[in-house]
């Protein structure tokens, strides 16, 4: 124990190893654990002392399970180093517990957030124009992820500073700003499913004589009802045990097939 | 294809997963993974529409818990390189090529987080032994088999794969081409699939209204944006007098309505945060305005 008082520098030293190597280790074994062990090693050894016991200790206990949103993980490290610096070894049993704790809600808001709806949102929006020859979309969502970096960046120093009641006081913000997006996101998926699925009914029976379209007749009720009705389908199926995206994927595929080879749909456009 | 091509691709494949494990910057996602194999094969329109439709097909998948997902990456990658090349429909190239590499690379994934193990393994051993170097060497090499399971498969695929698809697809568009044209209506159909996924992941029972609101408005707008376009060209050809653009509805204005209602709904949530009833904050529900006003500060 050196009584070492972490500095700017070691923060850039963290958010830098965090940014460009956290899950480089990933596992099925110990996820991100010697991950975050890595991350701060350099700080363990200030902290403790090269080859004492205790840093052996420590090592040890930071290469265990540990798996965690990689837009949050950055909080949980300052939290743990606050303790650290201040308590030493003494402060292994809090860490630990503290890991422990944080790491499963963190990992919910940070895949609820950064790993679904933002890829959802932004991602909707560069896919719509890439469809249309349009790459700025792209570059859109590149800009966004960057201010997220800035984001990952500045919540350690932030979350070391505060310490542990940082948490009860995130909580009421996050929950507001997943709310808002989460509707961002049903509005988006609404919008999308009137202007992004290419396909019609192609079947027209002959009624008393003349051609009827049967797609004609949909779209005076309603345009869109087809793939509407598709979306509203595979959400049923998705419900259904033993039902994975991929497993969705393929049996929309080969419904495809079979509808188109029958004469029943075909393409809009 | 030429060499420097299959190189390109082979090293951006290597790099899209590390990039999307480590600092996200979004080009490891599917859409962007056909601008650049679009640039790379110099056919940007046929990789955008490609990288699009995937992006829209696996819209609500995300990763949880370190799950492997369906790499609609690579499966981008590999049938833009393809369709670019042999002249491939790009809706043709979605349901041959890309569904079902990205649904094989899933294996691949499992197999480098496998891999993994054995240099966790390492990293106890160099603890006992204080080698730090050792401890961040074995950790940095995790970085080889997360590349190599994406950089391999579409190196092999790309530089042996050509004649293979060629011949599949010229018997697709000749023998069976009710085949060929289901597995385009297929093609087409594929983004229903991204955004159930994704409304079976969101809270669609409490925003359900926004849902009808989305739906209905575009719609709408698009029929009127179509019509009036069609008409438009018709009068245009008809009469040379008759000048003037007509474009498509730009979702960016949809977008930005959908924007408009979520922030609504945020400053609402945050002023009436008290009102709302959620359990997990019941002990802090009886604060008042200027306690909530607070935290904030606190926060900023």
């Amino acid at each position: 124990m050196t009584n070492y008082k972490l500095t700017d520098a070691d923060f850039k030293q963290i958010n830098k190893r965090s940014l460009f190597g956290f899950q480089l280790g990933w596992n099925y074994e110990r996820m991100q654990g010697s991950g975050y062990l890595y991350t701060i090693l350099p700080q363990l050894r200030k902290i403790y002392g090269d080859g004492t016991p205790e840093l052996k200790e420590m090592m040890k206990t930071h290469a265990q399970f540990f798996n965690t949103s990689n837009f949050f993980n950055t909080i949980i490290t300052g939290i743990d180093l606050a303790i650290e610096e201040k308590d030493g070894i003494a402060g292994k049993d809090a860490v630990s517990g503290i890991k422990a704790g944080l790491m499963g809600p963190f990992a919910a808001i940070g895949d609820s957030i950064f790993a679904s709806l933002v890829p959802a949102i932004f991602g909707a929006l560069a896919a719509t124009m890439a469809r249309n020859n349009n790459p700025v979309g792209i570059f859109i969502w590149i800009i966004a992820q960057i201010l997220i970096m800035v984001f990952r960046w500045v919540q350690l120093k932030f979350a070391y500073k505060q310490g542990v009641e940082l948490v009860t006081t995130m909580q009421d913000q996050l929950n507001a700003i997943t709310d808002a997006a989460s509707l961002l996101g049903v509005f988006m998926v609404g919008a999308m499913v009137a202007s992004m699925i290419n396909i019609k009914i192609a079947y027209t029976p002959n009624i008393g004589g003349v051609a009827t379209s049967i797609q004609n007749i949909l779209d005076t009720i309603l345009p869109g009802l087809v793939p509407a009705a598709l979306v509203g389908f595979v959400y049923w199926i998705l419900g259904k045990k033993g039902m994975t995206s991929t497993k969705a994927i393929w049996l929309v595929l080969i419904l495809c097939v079979i509808l188109s080879a029958l004469g029943i749909i075909g393409k809009a456009h | 294809m030429q060499w420097w091509q299959i190189l390109i691709l082979t090293i951006y494949a290597g790099y899209e997963i590390l990039d999307e494990l480590q600092i996200y910057s979004s080009l490891s996602s599917p859409v962007a993974a056909g601008l650049i194999s679009g640039i790379v094969m110099g056919d940007v329109k046929t990789g955008l529409f490609i990288g699009g439709s995937m992006q829209l097909t696996v819209l609500g998948v995300g990763t949880f818990g370190g799950a492997s997902r369906i790499d609609a990456t690579t499966g981008t990658i590999l049938a833009t390189a393809f369709a670019a090349s042999i002249g491939m429909k790009p809706e043709l190239a979605i349901s041959t090529l890309a569904v079902p590499v990205a649904s094989l690379m899933v294996q691949l994934d499992v197999l480098a987080r496998f891999a993994n193990t054995y240099f966790a393994h390492r990293i106890d051993k160099n603890i006992e032994n204080f080698d730090y170097k050792a401890i961040e060497r074995n950790f940095l090499m995790g970085a080889g088999p997360w590349a190599l399971s994406r950089a391999i498969p579409v190196f092999l695929a790309l530089a042996f794969g050509g004649n293979l698809v060629k011949t599949v697809v010229d018997w697709l568009n000749t023998d069976v081409k009710w085949l060929a044209d289901g597995l385009s209506v297929a093609g087409a159909a594929l983004p229903a699939v991204g955004f159930a996924i994704l409304l079976r992941y969101l809270p669609v029972k409490q925003h359900f209204p926004y849902l009808i609101l989305g739906f209905v408005l575009t719609t709408l707008l698009s029929t009127v944006f179509t019509n009036v376009q069609t008409l438009g060209t018709g009068l245009a050809a008809a009469d040379k007098k008759f000048a003037g653009t007509f474009n498509s509805l730009p979702m960016l204005a949809i977008a930005l309505i959908g924007l408009a209602l979520a922030l609504i709904s945020y400053s609402q949530h945050r002023s009436g945060g008290s009102s709302k009833p959620s359990s997990s904050s019941s002990n802090s529900n009886t604060v008042d305005d200027s306690n909530e006003e607070e935290i904030e500060d606190d926060e900023l």
